[in-house]
């Protein structure tokens, strides 16, 4: 993986290497500025994040009521979690249905909006705001609108009978609550076109110049410059969506509460109930870690995917 | 516009929200010496502050040489402030308890009360009668009772007149209040009753069958054919007798609809719950009354209430208790009843005439129907696993309640469950 | 220098300019392009009619769930009764708001800019890890280090202060590094070279030639930013205690657990309030867009030129 990384990002590196190798002073100049700059992040993950998580990772090994002093219990809580909790398998599973459909969706409506928005289309200032504007609503007042719009006879279902199908009654339904989460969701879609869209902006003219004498046709040059063009930010777009999605818990905390028959439970929610309702911390902080694992897992494969697919710049050159 | 802010209690919330899942919050800064002013942390809405103020303010009117410090906190993120700031070791000095009491209790965050109102002089037995020990954990009272109100029946008169039903009393049996609840329906746009989903109402249908959740020896019986009878009962008025909206049609009525919006809606023609709806009824334009819950076998219904705790942070409780004992007193629980707050937990004010006969009701109501309902309180089963005995129910009959089912099923289910959780 | 710096923004008027050319095939909008946009605009732009909808509605139509897509009723009192009928201090909500918001979004700009500038651009022994490191943290829930966070601020003193709302922005987070990282790295290194050959340090390089090409990222992070900052109510329910101190997105909190004399969340004020916190955003948004988009025509045409 980490060997990925320095590929990508150092494009740029590959021409200056040779000329730079034995210049140790300068590597070591180099190194220090990096060490230099990079401080306040560097600051702020020691100070503010890396205490918090040792002493979640320790938590996880305990049984901790957050007021009595934690009682060590070993691995007890993640053999709990895996083996003795249908709860967490159900979320668990519930999770990857909600990020495995909603990123995929999402990056496709993105890029397609994308797409569309960046023809010269006049208003398109006012319609990229419309797009984006979902992003922009708080989501008390999303979490309302939406509850009143998947109602059984709601607007949607309305919308639905039109075409003769019988709407479903989504939030109340186990079978539909996450396919509403996900309507939700790619309702919410319009956020990534700010950087495809930027992307496609930085996409140079001479490209498509050069496509159009070949002939190409408007869908032929969208795979054929677009994409390639874009694919470091979908990627970006891609990773980010996966950790987001398996993060997912405003939506399910004010909209179904993971409800009916935890059908929209999920591992966020889910450990946040164990904490801050059951008073369970340490089995609460072992599901955040074993959350953490498939997370990292996720953003592996698309790490290793990526270099089959995703290009930069300079290599394009 | 006159915008009448009432009490949203955490198992209201909770009910509307499915579980009270919720979000964790702070503190401030502590006060050394014991003698700065106490921190006091309520839950609810403007009117709660309003009231908690006044009575605030006649304390330190009293006592000018104390100082209390009012927090509101929104009701579904009652639990996670508190927790935090106690787990900051931060905790409020005086903090408001209801069902989730011996979560704190259990875990020797909040003092017994025992020792301090002996001291006091104040006999809980005779300032509030059967409640005064109702926050209590293994025989050590942890709460003293601030608010406490009986579950009632509100009906509306107009709807009840056009259908030529006797009102509603505390003789009617179960298949009386079904009756009448049939004569009250018209599909699709009027229902008898507006359903028994939250566990106060069905809860107290089982108790009146005799059954019990968690028996006298903190065994769960929840399966039991008492409480199994009554869960199935309060699940068909909705989805076999259709006398009760299902949750689909309450969805088509609006977001974080229920019993309550839809009895002052018209929607419906009966509805349990508690004091905190009769401040809105006041303004609308139907005739409307209280009486006290019907009967099954025996005569039970459930309280809603809450209580004043002392956290194990106060440094200094003897002061924190002097206050408590203050608001717990006559002249600051009239605050409740002038505000149109609750039902205040004193017995003397609940007898008094500026309960029965409030000053601002618009019409004559029968506020006796709080005292008549005090003789056939159930006492819930408020064990330190509260919020998890309430998720194992949401869990199973989230379904249940949406589409109809089996209750005998969903309760054995339940039954495991509770099991598993008071054993850990 | 200077010639460097103009080179890309002669670059943007061939482009964009007066003189452009013609329009290529791909740009073309059809009918259908308009068809499909203003229909997905439409559907993106109902709910928000609906919470215009609501807000206008009367307390029972709101409760009754009466009102109509296109309002009928305009209760424009409501937009004053938000103010007063709540009793709460909504003024000062609104400037709490904008001083939380406005401070981290130039934290989070300075330093983001400087952090992803040298993971994108200066080598060193234990960088893949450092970046593995930022990758991973954003996968840790944040709900999980809330206590232990919450402890911590609490020894440094912070609670019921501004400061853990505002502070950790000037420490940046990995989001942002992510997103100037993946930007930075698509700037061709010729520049950065050339400017080297100059004898620019790596601060001067950073501050002279990268920052200035970095505006379209870095107005995307003060506006998102702005955006969670100015919408977020976790932290300031963690954090603040006094009701003077509240930010407008915690008050809009407070008042959906309330409910009015219909038994129910005043969801018409609830509405407003809504707008209320939007509006600003989708101003924000409106006329920052022209930096969204725009701008990075001269940093990436910059980029390949």
């Amino acid at each position: 993986m980490s060997k990925t990384i320095d590929e990508a990002p150092g494009a740029v590196r590959s021409a200056r290497r040779a000329g730079r190798r034995r210049m140790s002073s300068r590597s070591k100049k180099e190194a220090f500025y990096f060490w230099l700059f990079i401080s306040p992040w560097l600051i702020g993950f020691v100070g503010f994040l890396l205490g918090p998580m040792i002493a979640s990772v320790y938590i996880s090994f305990t049984e901790w009521d957050s007021f009595t002093p934690p009682e060590w219990v070993g691995l007890d809580n993640y053999v709990k979690a895996l083996t003795g909790d249908p709860v967490f398998w159900k979320a668990l599973g519930n999770t990857f249905y909600y990020a495995l459909i909603s990123v995929p969706l999402g990056l496709v409506i993105g890029v397609w909006l994308a797409n569309l928005l960046n023809k010269r289309v006049r208003g398109r200032k006012l319609f990229r705001t419309f797009i984006y504007l979902p992003t922009l609503v708080p989501l008390v007042a999303t979490a309302m609108v939406f509850k009143m719009v998947l109602a059984p006879s709601g607007p949607l279902n309305e919308l639905l009978g039109w075409f003769g199908i019988e709407g479903p009654n989504w939030l109340l339904d186990p079978t539909w609550v996450k396919p509403a989460l996900i309507v939700l969701s790619a309702w919410g879609a319009g956020g990534a076109t700010v950087l495809l869209l930027s992307a496609m902006n930085g996409i140079p003219r001479e490209l498509y110049e050069a496509a159009e004498i070949d002939g190409a046709s408007a869908w032929r040059q969208f795979w054929s410059v677009t994409f390639p063009q874009i694919t470091p930010v979908i990627f970006f777009n891609l990773i980010m969506g996966l950790i987001g999605s398996f993060q997912i818990f405003s939506q399910v905390y004010i909209l179904t509460a993971g409800g009916p028959d935890n059908a929209s439970q999920m591992m966020v929610p889910l450990l946040f109930r164990e904490a801050f309702s059951f008073y369970h911390f340490g089995y609460a902080s072992a599901v955040a870690w074993l959350l953490f694992i498939v997370i990292m897992a996720f953003t592996l494969i698309a790490f290793r995917t990526s270099r089959s697919w995703v290009f930069y710049e300079q290599e394009v050159r | 516009m006159e915008n009448k802010i009432r009490r949203r209690t955490l198992v209201q919330a909770a009910a509307t929200a499915g579980v009270a899942v919720p979000v964790l919050a702070a503190c401030g800064g502590g006060d050394d010496d014991g003698n700065g002013p106490l921190k006091m942390v309520v839950w609810g809405g403007d009117l709660d502050k309003e009231t908690y103020q006044a009575r605030i303010d006649l304390f330190e009117k009293a006592n000018p040489d104390v100082k209390i410090e009012l927090q509101l906190i929104p009701s579904d993120q009652y639990e996670q402030k508190v927790q935090t700031m106690i787990a900051g070791g931060d905790g409020p000095d005086i903090m408001q308890v209801a069902e989730g009491v011996n979560t704190y209790s259990s875990k020797s965050q909040i003092l017994p009360l025992d020792d301090y109102a002996k001291d006091a002089g104040l006999d809980l037995e005779e300032r509030f009668g059967a409640v005064g020990t109702l926050y209590s954990y293994e025989d050590k009272v942890y709460a003293i009772p601030d608010r406490s109100g009986a579950m009632i029946v509100y009906y509306n008169k107009d709807l009840f007149d056009a259908a030529g039903v006797e009102y509603p009393t505390a003789e009617w049996t179960q298949e009386d209040a079904q009756a009448a609840m049939e004569k009250l329906t018209i599909s699709g746009t009027q229902w008898g009753y507006g359903g028994a989903g939250w566990w106060p109402q069905w809860w107290s249908f089982a108790y009146q069958n005799g059954g019990q959740i968690i028996d006298d020896s903190g065994q769960p019986t929840a399966n039991s054919p008492e409480v199994v009878k009554a869960l199935q009962w309060a699940n068909d008025l909705a989805h076999k007798d259709h006398v009760v909206p299902t949750a689909a049609e309450y969805a088509d009525m609006g977001p974080d609809m229920g019993g309550d919006p839809a009895f002052a809606a018209q929607k419906v023609a009966i509805n349990t719950t508690g004091f905190w709806a009769i401040g809105g009824l006041l303004e609308v334009d139907f005739n409307w009354d209280i009486a006290p819950l019907w009967r099954g076998a025996d005569q039970a219904v459930s309280a809603f209430g809450s209580g004043l705790a002392i956290s194990r942070d106060c440094k200094n409780p003897e002061r924190a208790f002097k206050a408590i004992e203050f608001l717990t007193s006559a002249d600051a629980q009239e605050v409740i009843i002038d505000k149109a707050q609750d039902v205040p937990a004193n017995l003397e004010v609940q007898q008094s005439d500026a309960f029965l006969t409030p000053s601002w009701a618009t019409k004559p109501l029968n506020m006796a129907a709080f005292g008549e309902s005090a003789d056939f309180i159930f006492r819930a089963p408020f064990i330190p696993q509260w919020n998890e005995m309430q998720a194992a129910f949401d869990d199973n009959l989230g379904t249940f309640w949406n589409e109809g089912g089996d209750a005998q099923t969903e309760l054995d289910k339940i039954q495991t469950q509770l099991e598993s959780i008071i054993t850990d | 220098m200077t010639a460097l710096a103009t080179k890309p923004r002669a670059g943007r008027k061939k482009l964009t300019g007066e003189r452009e050319p013609r329009l290529l095939s791909v740009f073309k909008a059809s009918p259908a392009t308009y068809a499909v946009l203003l229909i997905v605009s439409a559907i993106f732009f109902v709910p928000f009619i609906l919470m215009v909808s609501i807000s206008l509605a009367s307390d029972q139509t709101s409760a009754q769930n009466a009102f109509t897509v296109i309002p009928t009723e305009f209760e424009w009192r409501n937009f004053t009764e938000v103010f007063t009928a709540t009793g709460l201090p909504v003024g000062r909500f609104v400037l709490n708001s904008v001083l939380i918001a406005t401070l981290s979004a130039v934290g989070q700009v300075l330093s983001s800019s400087l952090v992803g500038y040298a993971f994108a651009r200066l080598r060193a022994p234990g960088k893949g890890v450092m970046f593995m490191i930022v990758l991973a943290t954003m996968m840790i829930p944040a709900q999980i280090t809330m206590i232990p966070q919450f402890l911590l601020f609490k020894e440094l003193g912070w609670v019921n202060t501004y400061l853990p709302l505002i502070i950790p922005n000037f420490f940046t987070n990995a989001f942002n590094v992510f997103l100037v990282r993946q930007f930075v790295s698509r700037i061709s290194g010729e520049l950065d070279e050339a400017a080297q050959m100059d004898g620019l340090g790596y601060f001067g390089i950073y501050r002279r030639i990268i920052l200035p090409m970095m505006w379209p990222i870095l107005t995307a992070i003060a506006i998102f930013t702005l955006t969670h900052a100015w919408g977020d109510f976790m932290g300031p329910l963690i954090y603040l205690n006094s009701e003077e101190s509240m930010p407008l997105a915690l008050g809009l909190q407070y008042m959906t657990g309330t409910s009015n004399e219909m038994q129910l969340p005043p969801w018409n004020l609830v509405m407003v309030g809504s707008i209320i916190l939007t509006l600003p955003m989708i101003a924000i948004y409106y006329l920052g867009q022209k930096y969204l988009y725009e701008m990075n025509l001269q940093g990436g045409s910059a980029g390949v030129k």
